[in-house]
């Protein structure tokens, strides 16, 4: 019975999906003998921009939230120069004044031996001696001083609001969409309001930080949480705990899995924010990334670039080495000093190079002067090697043929397809995909961004995210499945994806740009750099998630390599795939702003150009567009793989 | 028996489903499991009465899903009770408030979990003294009597392991040595060797006697092993859709099973491993030589019942006659023919 | 007597620390003076010059980085003290809506022309030598095409937030010239170095003064001389139907602001500011000591006003004696 009902519903779906791309169609035949609000409804984005305008300085001063805005920002700012002073020596309480990066890289070198072995000792003490010797060590500090302050309250607020939504159901039903538009929302909107009400610097960068790290932390909390065994739980009934007790002796410890992945998820985003927050004041390797770029400084970019990414693994590599570090018991009698052995030789060997510093200056600080920085002579080779003949002919012909074949025809057929051609198609995609709720959402969605204004600056966003993941899909996808066949392939590309997801990618920009010009190929290629990445990942997860038995079963039954991947791996792993497709797709969405700085005409760049005269309302009406398409994509995907995955019963 | 029973089900219900009292109250009576379930609600406890007294085994046996363990949670108040009452010592508990509940599992209740239900960050020690430390007890004495409970467990010296360092049989010492911490009255132990290989789960059985022969606690044991609860209980209570077939002890059970369900567990047993003497006394025969004991198995008595020849044999306990069985009866039961008392 | 003694010594010594010409800087307040810096070099320095500068005269300060654009907002509201580069090409919009707004005082002029307008590397003009002229290289027009601009040339624009208005000045003077907005300054940069590889002409938007000039060397094409109110007036210009039909002012201001408290709080120090005047050449010596010599901000600055005490000493004695 059911089985049968599922097969007509899924009918009706269809049917209509069909029906609504139809209409698209149909609009788009018959535009010429249509009113004009159909082709375009009139603009509102003025009306809009002005009202919230309003709304926002109503809030910022007649509310007075500027007020309890810029107290935090005092408490956050005392947490941030406090940890300033003991990095990098900022004449601030406790005024201890900089540890020398000698006493640092061997605390961090040895925290890595006690949490992963030699290798991530290894890593540890690498990735700071490097910075130390590129001469980047004060610039490091810099960002640490803020990061050491924003990840925690990251991960402690996540976890508040976690516990929160795991506690409450409503209090989680109303954070979801908000979470959902905070994950959408530009990074240029976070801007303006971060600089007006949390006072431009380290305090308004930490804020932003915050925020865009803190939405995984709360969604792991919940799940932690929630998978707690019952048996756990009601074993801590009936030892009598009270709701507190529960929740601290029982509830967190358990899910302590969870929570120190949360807390790994909040240290990756804050230091992807790294280069984008230093437009708000976030001191360090961000900001001098960007006077480099602005200089034309390919070899220092890119060695603040290495350093980034090293700094990005060694904390990841650490957090993750504690995760799965689990407590150990030691033999009975063993004395104080051996179960402590751990703490000791760090309280030691920090000592050793606290005072060693102090005889030998160049373990307590290195200047620029000093320091082993090759960035000259990377410029000189990069240069060359752009400047190579065959370099030139090739960038050129795919230059040519993308722009003039591909990117230009495409760009002009959506921006020729009348508004509600546009709306309906979409809504019927999201309804052929995710059932009657994505349709609907589709349609509103869209329409709310007709209705915002900003139509053809839209489009354009839209179909350069929809071309860089498309493109990423058909180089992605391949790569994937080739890399996936072997265990040792895998870790390698998981591995590759670790390092271009945490490679600032401002850096890919200025190459892009020497390659293929300011033009259209050169924005996707640099959407697509960062888009592949989860594409790539979740493909081979998902495909080697798929359970050896299956395999095995195909192989029995005779399948070539061929069949087995299409019949049995790909149908599996294609829920996970599709993850994979909607993360990368908001990258793209994330990415195509940031392009801006290569030069666009789309949404982002009337974005950057509301920075010069701090139209908070306009910034915002155009934030909203993206948000919106974004999340009706995001809707119809998640409901597809939701579904898709009932079906299979994974 | 002249005491009040230490636990008290009254009439106690317990409905899954969106509004449970609402539905109990307007539902008529007599409705069958099925019914019920057809008005989007399951029964998981039905209308059971039953009492358990002061150091009684009273084992709770039924296939998945036949409510033993709700009704343990129900007992427990891990779950609420939808209808009828429950009585703790004659304490009215049905709708005792967080704090009484608090205090009442701090001072008279221990709990032993299918799958351990132990914390995993904590160690054996830290583990066994967790409701001593919610109580809020010193840590000297939390120390003292977590490693007089580990001691009693046979866990000495590893104290200060993991619960992931140790093996399931390991771990489910841990478990009842962390409900027997407080001292508890009542103790509740949920299919508590269900996880374990048939192996250890003999063993633990016998750790689970011994433990009971010194310390004579009240248990409501819940288990879907027949054979487990032929071998540990006082009494059985048999479960099916939420309500109680029959609550008798093992030797009546197996003697008489109320209904063809209970009879499908019943037929598969060996009914002379299980069945004692005194069961079969029978008031209208006489015997004084050569008396069995009471509590002897007939199995245990096998040779005598076959080469003994007279009709009735004497059965004494402690030395004392207190009456005879037939001996034919015996001797069927002894050669698997103890199907007669059925009909 | 022996108390009357102590006493007047006491109130001459008192009197000599009031008058005493250092003291006027004790009336600034001990908290910090916070100067933004943004992300090119010549900025940086300045900023660490002038802080350089307070911090000889006993005062507190501290650097935050923030964007160039977003900065009068801070300004406006106390976050930063001050802005030591305001362009009237770029920043000019972004000054006139803050001081509007209010929160802002004007802090006079640097003695430093800028200008920003249509570039060129000196190859370029090899292949069009007509140049600087924008006649000339209307008429090269065809050196410029690229393949998706058609048969038209192309010109790479400022970013828009620079609100630079190339496109305008295009159709203004029916220029055969598609405008192309880069997305950043350094995207600007990437499209010179590029050109460079093959020596292939470009026009592209550019400044002065500017560490670029150092690397590559280049001149600005003429425009018809900018007339005032080009901008608002379609009559000004050569085409009498259009704006923006002028070159920019081939003059424009650097200019100096402060947050509107400075005055009162910090007072000698925005005296200071106010006298302080840096000269084209100076500001780009301070640029080619960071994107040249490789040194650090901090290092670049202090080395500069070692250099160069005749010129700073000046500024800040006039409001401390």
């Amino acid at each position: 019975m059911p089985k049968i009902t599922r097969i007509t519903r899924l009918g009706r779906q269809t049917q209509m999906g069909l029906l609504l791309l139809l209409m698209g169609g149909a609009i788009t035949l018959a535009q010429a003998y249509l009113p004009d609000f159909l082709h375009r409804l009139p603009s509102w984005s003025d009306l809009w921009a002005a009202g919230l305008d309003r709304f926002f300085s109503w809030v910022q001063n007649d509310l007075g939230l500027i007020y309890v805005t810029r107290a935090i920002a005092g408490w956050l700012g005392f947490l941030i120069d406090a940890a300033a002073n003991i990095l990098y020596g900022k004449s601030r309480w406790p005024r201890i004044d900089a540890l020398p990066w000698s006493a640092v890289t061997a605390l961090v070198a040895l925290m890595g031996w006690y949490l992963g072995g030699w290798r991530l000792a290894l890593l540890g003490g690498f990735s700071l001696f490097w910075t130390a010797m590129v001469g980047q060590w004060k610039w490091t500090m810099e960002t640490m001083s803020v990061i050491v302050v924003a990840a925690p309250l990251g991960f402690l607020l996540g976890l508040g609001l976690g516990i929160a939504s795991w506690k409450w159901a409503r209090f989680e039903a109303a954070l979801r969409p908000i979470l959902a538009i905070l994950q959408t929302l530009p990074f240029f909107s976070y801007l303006l309001p971060a600089v007006i009400f949390f006072k431009v610097g380290p305090t308004a960068a930490s804020v932003a930080t915050i925020i865009y790290a803190m939405p995984p932390m709360i969604l792991m909390t919940a799940l932690g949480l929630k998978q707690v065994p019952q048996e756990v739980v009601e074993a801590g009934k009936m030892s009598g705990c009270t709701r507190w007790q529960m929740l601290v002796r029982v509830y967190l410890p358990s899910a302590r899995t969870e929570l120190l992945v949360g807390l790994n998820q909040v240290i990756m985003l804050s230091l992807a924010m790294v280069v984008l927050t230093s437009f708000i004041g976030m001191p360090g390797l961000g900001a001098k990334l960007l006077v480099m770029m602005n200089s034309f400084k390919l070899g220092h970019s890119f060695e603040i670039g290495i350093t980034i990414v090293l700094l990005a693994a060694t904390l990841d590599r650490l957090s993750k080495a504690w995760v799965v570090k689990q407590p150990k018991h030691f033999a009975k009698g063993t004395p104080w000093w051996q179960r402590h052995q751990a703490w000791l030789i760090c309280l030691g060997v920090f000592v050793f190079f606290m005072l060693m510093a102090q005889i030998f200056p160049f373990l307590n600080q290195i200047s620029r002067g000093d320091s082993f920085s090759v960035g000259k002579e990377l410029d000189v080779l990069i240069k060359a090697f752009l400047g190579l003949g065959f370099v030139q002919v090739i960038t050129g012909s795919i230059r040519w043929f993308f722009n003039i074949w591909v990117l230009v025809p495409t760009e002009q057929g959506i921006l020729y397809l009348p508004t509600f051609a546009v709306i309906f198609i979409v809504s019927g995609l999201s309804w052929l995909l995710g059932g009657w709720r994505s349709g609907v959402i589709g349609f509103v969605f869209f329409t709310g961004v007709a209705v915002l204004g900003w139509w053809d600056r839209a489009m354009l966003t839209l179909h350069a995210t929809l071309t860089a993941t498309l493109l990423a899909m058909l180089l992605g996808m391949p790569l994937a499945i080739w890399a996936a066949r072997r265990k040792r392939r895998s870790e390698v590309m998981i591995l590759i994806c670790d390092i271009a997801q945490t490679f600032p990618s401002f850096i890919y920009l200025l190459p892009a740009i020497m390659l293929f010009g300011i033009t259209p190929i050169t924005v996707i290629l640099a959407i697509l750099i960062f888009t592949m990445v989860p594409i790539v990942r979740y493909t081979v997860e998902g495909l080697r998630g798929v359970s050896p038995e299956i395999t095995e079963a195909a192989d029995m039954s005779g399948a070539t390599r061929r069949q087995k991947l299409w019949y049995t791996q790909l149908p599996l792993a294609m829920p996970t795939i599709a993850v994979g497709l909607n993360q990368a797709l908001m990258f793209a969405f994330f990415m195509v702003i940031i392009a801006a700085f290569i030069g666009t005409r789309d949404l982002g760049q009337e974005m950057q150009r509301t920075l010069a005269g701090t139209h908070l309302g306009k910034n915002f009406t155009l934030g909203f567009s993206v948000v919106l398409i974004a999340l009706t994509f995001d809707i119809a995907i998640n409901a597809w793989a939701e579904k898709r995955r009932k079906i299979l019963g994974l | 028996m002249p005491q009040t029973p230490i636990i008290s089900c009254r009439n106690l219900w317990k409905l899954f489903g969106a509004n449970p009292e609402a539905y109990l109250t307007k539902m008529p009576p007599g409705h069958s499991y099925e019914q019920i379930l057809a008005d989007k609600y399951i029964a998981g406890v039905k209308d059971v009465s039953l009492d358990v007294h002061k150091g009684e085994i009273l084992v709770i046996m039924g296939l998945s899903g036949s409510g033993k363990s709700t009704l343990l949670r129900c007992m427990t108040r891990l779950h609420s009770i939808t209808g009828g009452a429950i009585l703790i010592e004659g304490q009215d508990i049905t709708n005792l408030e967080e704090r009484g509940l608090i205090e009442l599992r701090r001072s008279k209740m221990g709990m032993v979990f299918q799958s351990f239900g132990l914390l995993p960050h904590r160690t054996v020690l830290q583990n066994v003294a967790f409701p001593l430390e919610m109580r809020g007890q010193s840590k000297h004495d939390c120390r003292a009597r977590g490693l007089e409970m580990i001691k009693l467990v046979g866990l000495e010296g590893r104290e200060d392991y993991f619960p992931r360092e140790l093996s399931g049989g390991q771990q489910q010492r841990v478990g009842i040595a962390r409900s027997l911490a407080i001292e508890p009255d009542i103790w509740f132990l949920d299919e508590p060797f269900s996880a374990l290989d048939p192996l250890i789960r003999r063993e633990m059985q016998d750790e689970f006697l011994r433990l009971q022969a010194m310390l004579h606690k009240t248990i409501i044991f819940v288990t879907h092993d027949f054979n487990e609860a032929l071998r540990l209980a006082d009494r059985i209570a048999i479960m099916k859709e939420g309500a109680i077939e029959q609550c008798d002890t093992p030797d009546q059970i197996v003697l008489k099973p109320a209904t063809e369900y209970v009879s499908k567990f019943t037929e598969e047993v060996e009914k002379s491993r299980v069945i004692h003497a005194e069961t079969l006394i029978d008031p209208k025969l006489k015997a004084t030589r050569n008396p069995v004991a009471a509590h002897a198995t007939i199995h245990a008595i096998a040779q005598r019942i076959v080469e003994d020849d007279t009709a009735a044999i004497a059965v004494a306990r402690e030395g004392k006659i207190i009456g005879a069985m037939p001996r034919q009866a015996a001797f069927d039961i002894l050669m698997g023919r103890g199907d007669a008392q059925n009909n | 007597m022996k108390s009357i003694n102590k006493l007047t010594k006491i109130l001459t010594m008192a009197g000599a620390l009031a008058f005493a010409p250092g003291l006027a800087v004790a009336e600034d307040s001990s908290d910090p003076i916070i100067i933004p810096i943004h992300n090119w070099s010549s900025q940086i320095v300045m900023s660490n010059v002038v802080g350089q500068m307070y911090e000889s005269m006993g005062l507190n300060v501290e650097y935050v980085t923030t964007d160039s654009q977003a900065v009068y907002e801070s300004v406006r509201l106390g976050d930063v003290t001050l802005e030591l580069e305001v362009w009237e090409g770029a920043f000019g919009a972004s000054y006139r809506a803050a001081l509007a707004k209010g929160g802002m005082v004007d802090a006079g002029e640097h003695n430093a022309i800028t200008r920003e307008d249509w570039w060129y590397p000196l190859w370029t003009k090899e292949a069009c030598p007509g140049l600087p002229s924008w006649e000339a290289l209307n008429e090269c027009a065809d050196l410029f095409r690229t393949a998706e601009t058609g048969d038209k040339g192309r010109y790479l624009d400022g970013p828009v937030d620079w609100l630079k208005h190339g496109q305008e000045r295009a159709e203004a003077l029916d220029m055969n010239f598609t405008v192309i907005n880069a997305g950043s300054a350094a995207a600007l940069w990437a499209e010179i170095g590029a050109a460079e590889a093959n020596k292939r002409p470009v026009v592209v938007f550019n400044w002065t003064p500017n560490f670029a000039e150092a690397v590559w060397e280049g001149e600005f094409v003429e425009f018809p001389t900018w007339e005032d109110g080009c901008d608002k007036d379609p009559a000004k210009g050569p085409n009498p139907n259009a704006l923006y039909d002028c070159g920019n002012p081939a003059t424009g201001y650097l200019r100096k602001v402060a947050h509107h408290e400075m005055t009162t709080k910090w007072p000698s120090a925005y005296c200071v500011l106010s006298n302080i005047s840096f000269t084209n050449p100076q500001i780009a010596e301070m640029a080619k000591m960071v994107d040249v010599d490789e040194l650090e901000p901090e290092e670049a600055a202090s080395k500069w006003l070692k250099g160069n005490k005749g010129v700073t000493q000046p500024w800040i004695d006039a409001c401390t004696t």
